[in-house]
């Protein structure tokens, strides 16, 4: 076994010496609150986004492609246009019909 | 381990603690200072985790000692290993009270054992856990510090003696 009785003096005399350090307060880290605000603002802009796609579109109203001029004759036998816009037609009548029954 | 119980370990070693950081930044008080602070703070964020409380000294003393030579990293003074077995001369005098001033002498690994050992009371096994070294290369470090040691203790005695 060796003699370490010199280096074991020498590391006493240091001890002493390292007594008058001044040794700092225990610090009080503040940890980075990392772990709560993201996931849930991860998780607000998720249901924001969910929400919004989700949400039906409305339905948009076509524009009217078919324009119906109708001649109408009163009683004074005068005739009257009236013109409708539609999208539709309910009935459709081509426009060379009477010739069938005219010639 | 929860927060609490890394508060009351970190609490019951943190003048241990301080010390080693201080001899890891060759005692330089304020490097020692952030150095403690940062590693403090990679423990409690968790990027560094005891698994055995047991070896908490040696965890903790190993987190310091990789925190330091990050920091002296960054300030690049940066001595490397193969530097440790070169012998170290005293060119100025000192005096045999300078504990420290006699202990920087030491090359690096050889310095870090021998504090360890004799100075925070850990075996040779522990240094070489903490220094992430082999339990044989500990040994050498240790062998070769003990004499180096020695034989500064004898020169700045007889410096002294020769001086009076």
């Amino acid at each position: 076994m060796e003699n370490n009785e010199q280096l074991e003096r020498f590391f006493d005399q240091m001890k002493k010496q390292d007594e008058h350090i001044e040794i700092p307060a225990f610090p009080e880290v503040q940890t980075r609150k990392f772990g709560f605000w993201i996931p849930t603002g991860i998780a607000a802009s998720m249901i924001f986004a969910f929400l919004f796609i989700q949400k039906p579109a409305p339905v948009e109203t076509p524009a009217p492609e078919v324009v119906i001029i109708t001649l109408h004759e009163d009683e004074n036998q005068n005739q009257h246009f009236t013109i409708e816009e539609s999208t539709f037609l309910d009935t459709w009548e081509s426009p060379t019909a009477s010739l069938l029954s005219e010639y | 381990m929860n927060r609490s119980q890394l508060d009351h370990i970190l609490k019951a070693h943190h003048r241990d603690a301080y010390l080693w950081a201080r001899q890891c930044c060759s005692f330089e008080d304020e490097m020692a200072k952030d150095v403690l602070q940062q590693a403090y703070l990679k423990i409690l964020e968790g990027q560094a985790k005891l698994k055995d409380a047991s070896k908490a000294k040696t965890w903790l003393f190993s987190i310091i000692r990789y925190t330091a030579i990050d920091e002296i990293r960054k300030g690049g003074n940066v001595v490397s290993l193969s530097d440790s077995y070169d012998p170290v001369e005293i060119i100025e005098e000192i005096d045999a009270t300078d504990y420290e001033g006699i202990i920087k002498h030491l090359p690096e690994m050889q310095r870090e054992v021998i504090l360890m050992v004799f100075y925070h009371q850990m075996t040779i096994a522990q240094s070489a856990e903490i220094l992430q070294i082999g339990l044989g290369t500990a040994r050498t470090h240790y062998d070769r510090g003990k004499k180096k040691l020695r034989e500064l203790i004898t020169k700045v005695q007889i410096q002294e003696e020769y001086g009076k």
